[in-house]
């Protein structure tokens, strides 16, 4: 079981979650939605899994490259 | 007859030969799954064309170890992929670990060299320890072994070479991961200097093989590797795909295919595909997809510099390179890495005459001081000097957004043989809602924005680009693929059928 974490590739905001703890999530969905450069930038997972943490909340503001979810394989 | 004892002797030679390791060692890989040296290459080409060449080498350094070092631990030869001859180096790990030493190190240099003056493809199957020790140690060991051939490592793309990884694959198996223009590794593996253990030894530090050199690490943050495989025959798939895609050497085009039936079919909807909203991002691979022959998308480095995607594919049955902004990451704003892995696919197209086609829609480079510190202007500069010295054609169409200095990067003016561009093109120095602010003096709310930015969109459109003939065409997305088909029919290059001038050919293999 491997633990992989999501990171935002991008600084902005939080604008939406999209998954929960406990979500099966496949490769390519996207998680939360950042709101960066007048745009609306989702944070996707590579890899199927299920989701065990959302590390942010709604408003809260994400730096490029910091772990906003935890995903077990 | 006079001769039957030298018939049985080299029977029985070479039936030791080809017991490697020994049955022992190929029956354990064999329980755990991992599949020995010959069936790699058994797989890898086409059926019984293998010509083994050095069956009989062993250990150059030590005489008295030739039962223990059969083949010398790297298995050489030519066989043919697709009907296409190629030359091949398979690394056979039951015997001392495919450890680097003098005969194999010959092996690899004659495969190399045959390659390289006669036009084939290189194909290197990597599992090494490193160095033979202690064949490689002390002055005469080093001044024996190392350095005294001054063409090993030099690339310049003469011919495709591909490498890839299984298990540990320490030493020789990374350099030439490093060096090939398609590295794939499957998940066994571990590419890097050193083992983990001597890490541990040197440094004190306690690292496990994963963190040091395993497939996440390259996939996505060195960018050292082009393909993952789960599966041994994935990986070996992998190579003869990437190598249907390439001619055999720099001196002729890429192979044509026929083009699969339902090509194309798609074009109706790929309109659709673009958010009604350009605050919303789309997965550009979606419109790849649409536009090229059917099942011949083969992307590189998928996880690494995702804003941009590298891709070799095929269009009426040629290849081609696709080098595309994408939305879906970033707001497809280009990255360094994003850069470099442009660049090194620029590299590999231009060196082997795969015509390139450029699809933009991208806010511009990356900007703050994550992008600074990772050097970012030192990458656009490559980027736009790896532009500057292309060479095989060229065609860019601009989606949607096309802004300052990644208009240039991305195929604008000049920089292309031909620039079209969808209706929903804007293109202008920086996206409408900064220019408003800097030019007008206003911010979102503020009294006479939206007037502002009204104005300054307009001035963004597709027709100030028509105007100036700076697209040279407007075109309906349902009939891209079409247009593409013949521009690049149009634009091939007639008078050196189909090569071009490899400015390139010494560019770094990573940087």
């Amino acid at each position: 079981m491997a633990i992989i974490e999501i990171k935002s590739e991008i600084t902005g905001t939080v604008w939406k979650l999209k998954a929960k703890p406990g979500d099966r999530v496949e490769a390519g969905d996207t998680l939360i939605i950042v709101e960066s450069m007048k745009m609306e930038i989702p944070v996707l997972t590579e890899d199927a899994g299920t989701v065990k943490e959302i590390l942010v909340q709604e408003k809260d503001p994400v730096a490029e490259g910091q772990v906003v979810a935890i995903i077990e394989e | 007859m006079a001769f039957e004892a030298l018939l049985a002797e080299y029977e029985a030679r070479r039936a030791k030969a080809l017991a490697g390791g020994g049955e022992k060692k190929y029956a354990k890989r064999k329980a755990a799954g991992v599949w020995n040296a010959r069936e790699r290459l058994a797989y890898l080409v086409d059926k019984d064309s293998f010509l083994e060449s050095g069956l009989f080498g062993s250990s150059g350094v030590y005489p008295e170890q030739e039962d223990e070092t059969q083949t010398d631990g790297k298995l050489a030869g030519f066989g043919k992929i697709d009907g296409r001859d190629v030359c091949l180096v398979a690394n056979d790990f039951t015997v001392k670990g495919a450890s680097t030493s003098a005969t194999n190190s010959k092996k690899i240099a004659h495969m190399k060299r045959a390659a390289t003056e006669r036009g084939m493809p290189f194909v290197t199957l990597g599992e090494s320890t490193g160095a033979r020790l202690p064949d490689a140690m002390g002055s005469r060991g080093m001044g024996l072994l190392l350095g005294n051939d001054n063409t090993q490592f030099r690339r310049l793309r003469e011919t495709p070479m591909c490498a890839a990884a299984f298990g540990p694959s320490f030493g020789s198996s990374t350099w030439l991961m490093c060096q090939a223009d398609f590295a794939v590794m499957h998940k066994s593996a571990t590419v890097a200097v050193s083992s983990p253990g001597l890490v541990s030894m040197a440094l004190g530090e306690k690292v496990d093989a994963a963190d040091l050199g395993g497939w996440r690490l390259h996939a996505e943050v060195t960018g050292l590797v082009d393909q993952v495989a789960d599966k041994e025959e994935e990986a070996l798939d992998a190579i003869k795909r990437f190598l249907s895609y390439l001619p055999s050497h720099c001196m002729e085009a890429p192979p044509d295919a026929s083009v699969p039936a339902g090509s194309g079919a798609d074009m109706d909807k790929v309109f659709a595909i673009l958010p009604e909203s350009r605050t919303q991002v789309y997965d550009m691979k979606r419109v790849i997809k649409c536009i090229v022959d059917q099942d011949t998308l083969f992307e590189l480095k998928p996880r690494f510099g995702k804003s941009a995607v590298t891709a070799l594919a095929r269009l009426g049955g040629k290849s081609v390179g696709i080098v595309a902004n994408n939305p879906l990451h970033r707001g497809g704003a280009l990255d360094g890495d994003a850069c470099r892995k442009i660049v090194d696919f620029l590299v590999l197209c231009d060196s082997f005459n795969v015509p390139l086609v450029l699809l933009t829609d991208t806010p511009g480079f990356q900007i703050g001081t994550e992008a600074e510190k990772n050097g970012a202007p030192g990458k656009i500069m490559n980027f736009m000097n790896a532009m500057t010295l292309l060479t095989v054609p060229r065609l860019s169409v601009i989606i949607r957004k096309s802004y300052g200095r990644a208009y240039v990067c991305m195929g604008g003016g000049r920089h292309s043989d031909d620039v079209s561009a969808w209706p929903t093109a804007e293109v202008s120095f920086m996206s409408p809602e900064f220019a408003t602010k800097i030019v007008h003096g206003v911010g979102a709310g503020e009294p006479g924005y939206e007037e502002a930015l009204a104005n300054i969109r307009k001035g963004s459109d597709v027709w100030g680009l028509a105007a100036v003939y700076a697209a040279q065409s407007v075109i309906r997305p349902e009939q891209t693929r079409d247009h593409l088909i013949r521009m690049l029919d149009i634009y091939k290059l007639r008078m050196t059928k189909g090569v071009g001038q490899h400015l390139m050919r010494a560019w770094p293999t990573s940087y």
